[in-house]
């Protein structure tokens, strides 16, 4: 289930709603106009509206449902904003503020309101979870993911939807074996891309890279336009040391998500390698605005800020990262760089020994069991 | 930093205007490589025993040595070879260890009988080292291998004796040595000895990794890391095991190249170590017999994401030519090959990716390597032979690999424009950079798995210009190993460079020190500064001759 098509279910639930005031010629002359499909012409005569009926929540929500459509996202966001300033715990307006979130990729501030809205009026759940769901993959929260969805899989499992977002969150959560089982009740139904993008996705985790190959190009084919397809295979080239066809399937990604995390952040990762500090930041910015605490886009930023010589934003993030995360062995090692490069040779040494330790016991749990 | 250095850093602008006027000259015509081994009648070929068991150290195969044995004044060859597994044992001709002498006409003679350098005792051998340790004129050679390490004196009459008995060079057991570097780090004028160490291992405890059924070469991360070790020159053939009391103790690692340079200009060799899967670690001489590994310091720990890559050969030289060494080593296909650019003597810049190293190297898993300047354009270039770890997948074997330099700025990859004998696919390993026939263009000699080894002549047609230069130490070392010399062409140009045979991954390099002059025919002068600390100038020497410089008294 695409957000568009939700999206467009809750901007015409409000506008079949009655106007609730005076001068309806406008309003009913904008809600035409939307219907029709002119969307410009709609989005002025809301706002002609509301320069005389500054407070009304319906006319707001259907111009932000409007902007949105015309894919003028920051314009609905300030629109729903301001309708939700005058009544903060209006669902429809949280939900469609959500919505809009989504679209621009700004996954953490969709997942607040769908969480409030459903709270408010459940009886949005249903057509929320998934894109709730949704925003959980994209944010990392896989295991939230998980339990939100997995009391609705007796019920909506086999609906490709639903399958493909449950299976992306059991991938991500590391629950394989569940992974497996859904993936094989959408090859029950036949072919489709999403299984095998699914497929692929389990297999280059195994590093079976070969096969993994093979399913990430059959889904591509299948569905050039499938989110996700293009940033697997452009993680399973990075593996293969195919650096060059990965920046391309990065950036096809890209091309059809421009939040799209992992490709982000590897093309951030790709262009701080080759010392493209400015394009690197640009990339790892975006990645951080999907996932604003992630602590691997964080630390690859300190390290921008370290190749660039600016040693204090480049402590105090990697300090901060140590502190949360204080089995980071990578960023304790840059701290001590950091700490060296300012002469603190005594937080250096210290921030080294840690460092080693980290790295000593994680080597010792190396079974050895994957090729290099 | 003593004034010598000082001087060097103050030429640094006049070098940059003169690079501006270089880059407008026209280019000149690029050298190709011929493969001349097929001339000559040797049995030595690169043989790691692989029968379908895939045992740990058949990765690593094929050492080569370039050094003048016999003193008439031509470069010869040594390879090393693998043995028998699990006896690990040269139980067969194939697996013994080969020394050929440079005929002079483009032809070898296999003289490894005769030298008494089969290694038929030995177990499976890995790098070597070539240094005359006991200053008695004739260079000796150290072999690392998985069993015990080999100590040859050159007694100067075409024959070696296996002193290691008596030399106290020993090691922890089952202790697996890869590669080995001669240099003097105390500049008490004998040449001392750093082992890089890769692991514990035996046929024994081996370990089988396999996939879908099907072996590989296990991770490197299963088997323990460990010391590299240092052997203080005591004199009269006698080394003491200083591993610890020079602070190298400390650190495990899983060593690969060595490279030796004085990357802080304070008149004391410092050494680089590359480490398979664990950082790398940088030395830094404290001058007062002991090291400080500064690898985090210096920057060169890992590379830019705080990863550990499988760090392969590793080579020092001043590829910019701002008098300060700087530091390359390659690694495995999708990680980034490490270019390193000294900052003044007191860090490292990562270099990969404005040089254009990181893109160019993307495809391919590197082994030995490091800076020559092939073309004589006074820019070191960057080579590496190359092949993967396992022979599984399409592109296994594959072509090395030579980036010429483009102004000391960045990397362009003539791989494919220097003839069809260089861009030869295989399980490439060892490396050395060579003169073989005095003309002043430097020759590659390249070990493959399974394969004769190839010796790639410098087809020297461009009318380049060049000088090579000869040390002979008196109160330094008499190899001169650790000499660092600074040639100023007639124009103001400066140039750098080093004397070291360390280089790359298992191998061991011409001992004289190469300069490429581009089309000037005129030099100012040579500056050496010699390990003792005697600064010597020699004025307007000639170019295109190899010129011989004993170090002055004082």
């Amino acid at each position: 289930m695409s957000a568009a098509a939700i999206l467009a279910l809750f901007a015409f639930a409000l506008l079949a709603q009655e106007p609730a005031a005076n001068h309806d010629a406008i309003l009913q002359h904008a809600i035409a106009l939307q219907q029709a499909g002119d969307l410009d012409g709609a989005i002025r005569a809301y706002r002609d509206y509301l320069a005389v009926e500054p407070d009304s929540l319906q006319a707001r929500s259907n111009l932000g449902a409007a902007l949105a459509r015309a894919g003028r996202y920051e314009e609905a966001i300030a629109e729903y904003g301001a309708g939700l300033q005058k009544s903060p715990d209006n669902p429809a307006l949280l939900l469609n503020l959500g919505l809009a979130y989504y679209k621009t990729g700004r996954y953490p501030e969709a997942a607040a309101r769908f969480e409030r809205g459903i709270s408010l009026s459940p009886q949005f759940k249903d057509q929320v979870t998934l894109l709730l769901a949704a925003c959980y993959n994209n944010l990392g929260r896989y295991k939230d993911a998980v339990a939100l969805l997995a009391p609705l899989e007796k019920d909506k499992g086999g609906d490709a939807g639903f399958d493909y977002i449950y299976g992306t969150a059991l991938i991500g959560g590391g629950d394989e074996a569940a992974a497996t089982a859904v993936m094989n009740r959408i090859l029950s139904h036949g072919d489709s891309p999403e299984v095998y993008l699914l497929r692929g996705t389990l297999e280059l985790a195994a590093h079976d890279r070969d096969r993994a190959r093979a399913d990430l190009e059959k889904a591509i084919a299948l569905n050039p336009r499938l989110p996700g397809a293009h940033a697997r295979y452009g993680e399973l080239l990075l593996a293969v040391g195919d650096g060059e066809r990965a920046r391309a399937a990065f950036a096809q990604e890209l091309a059809l998500d421009p939040d799209e995390f992992t490709s982000n952040l590897n093309m951030g990762v790709l262009a701080k390698e080759d010392q493209a500090y400015v394009e690197a930041r640009r990339y790892l910015e975006r990645a951080l605005k999907t996932r604003p605490n992630d602590g691997g886009v964080r630390y690859q930023l300190a390290n921008v800020d370290l190749a660039t010589g600016n040693l204090e934003p480049a402590r105090q993030a990697l300090e901060a990262l140590t502190k949360e995360s204080p089995e980071f062995a990578e960023a304790h090692a840059s701290l001590a760089t950091v700490y060296y490069r300012m002469n603190r040779s005594a937080d250096g040494d210290r921030e080294r020994a840690i460092s080693e330790k980290l790295m000593e016991q994680r080597d010792a749990l190396q079974t050895g069991t994957r090729p290099r | 930093m003593n004034r010598w250095w000082a001087v060097g850093a103050l030429s640094l602008a006049v070098c940059g205007l003169w690079v501006s006027a270089g880059g407008a000259q026209p280019e000149t015509r690029r050298p190709h490589f011929t493969d001349i081994a097929p001339k000559s009648n040797f049995a030595y070929r690169t043989d790691n025993n692989f029968t379908g068991r895939k045992y740990f150290p058949q990765t690593m195969c094929g050492g080569v040595a370039a050094f003048d044995f016999d003193n008439d004044g031509r470069m010869d060859l040594f390879f090393t070879n693998g043995a028998k597994l699990p006896e690990l044992q040269k139980t067969d001709p194939k697996f013994y260890n080969c020394l050929l002498r440079n005929r002079g006409d483009g032809t070898f003679e296999d003289v490894t009988a005769k030298a008494g350098l089969l290694g038929k005792d030995l177990g499976f051998s890995f790098g070597v080292a070539a240094g005359d340790y006991d200053n008695d004129g004739f260079e000796d050679l150290f072999i690392c291998n998985a069993g015990r390490n080999t100590l040859y004196h050159n007694n100067g009459n075409g024959t070696f004796t296996d002193v290691t008995g008596q030399s106290g060079i020993t090691k922890p057991k089952d202790v697996l040595s890869v590669a080995a570097a001669w240099f003097d780090y105390d500049n008490d004028g004998k040449l001392d000895l750093v082992v890089s160490n890769y692991t514990v291992w035996t046929p024994q405890i081996d370990k089988v990794c396999a996939i879908n059924g099907q072996e590989y070469y296990c991770h490197p991360k299963i088997y323990p890391s460990v010391a590299h070790r240092l052997y203080h020159n005591l004199g009269n053939g006698h080394f003491e095991d200083v591993t610890d009391s020079a602070g190298f103790g400390k650190d495990l690692g899983k060593g690969m190249g060595i490279a030796i340079a004085d990357f802080n200009g304070d008149g004391y060799m410092d050494v680089f170590v590359a480490n398979d899967t664990v950082r790398n670690f940088l030395y830094i001489n404290q001058k007062n017999g002991t090291f400080k590994e500064s690898g985090y310091e210096w920057g060169v720990a890992y590379d830019e994401n705080g990863n550990a890559h499988s760090s392969m050969g590793a080579d020092a030289r001043d590829y910019d030519n701002d008098g300060f060494p700087d530091l390359f080593y390659n690694n495995l296909k999708g990680q980034i090959w490490g270019l390193f650019r000294n900052m003044g003597g007191k860090y490292m810049s990562y270099a990969s990716g404005m040089s254009h190293v990181s893109r160019l190297s993307e495809h391919s898993s590197g082994w030995s390597n490091g800076f020559f300047d092939y073309n004589n354009d006074g820019w070191k270039d960057l080579y590496s032979s190359n092949g993967d770890i396992d022979n599984m997948g399409a592109i296994s074997r594959q072509p090395d690999t030579l980036f010429e330099n483009v102004d000391g700025k960045e990397f362009r990859d003539v791989t494919t424009q220097v003839g069809a004998d260089f861009a030869h696919a295989g399980f490439q390993r060892g490396s050395a950079f060579v003169d073989l026939n005095n003309d002043g263009f430097v020759d590659l000699v390249v070990t493959s798995l399974d394969e004769r080894p190839r010796i790639l002549m410098n087809s020297a047609d461009n009318g380049n210009h060049w000088l090579l230069v000869n040390t002979i130490g008196r109160r330094s070392n008499r190899d001169g190993v650790g000499a660092v010399m600074k040639l100023t062409t007639a124009s103001g140009r400066t140039l750098y460079n080093h004397v070291s045979t360390s280089d790359g991954f298992m191998s061991s390099s011409d001992k004289r020190v190469h300069f490429g002059l581009g089309n000037e025919k005129m030099i100012e002068s040579l500056e050496i500064r010699w390990p003792s600390g005697i600064l010597q100038t020699v004025k307007k020497p000639k170019a295109d001759q190899i010129l011989t410089v004993t170090e002055p008294s004082r």
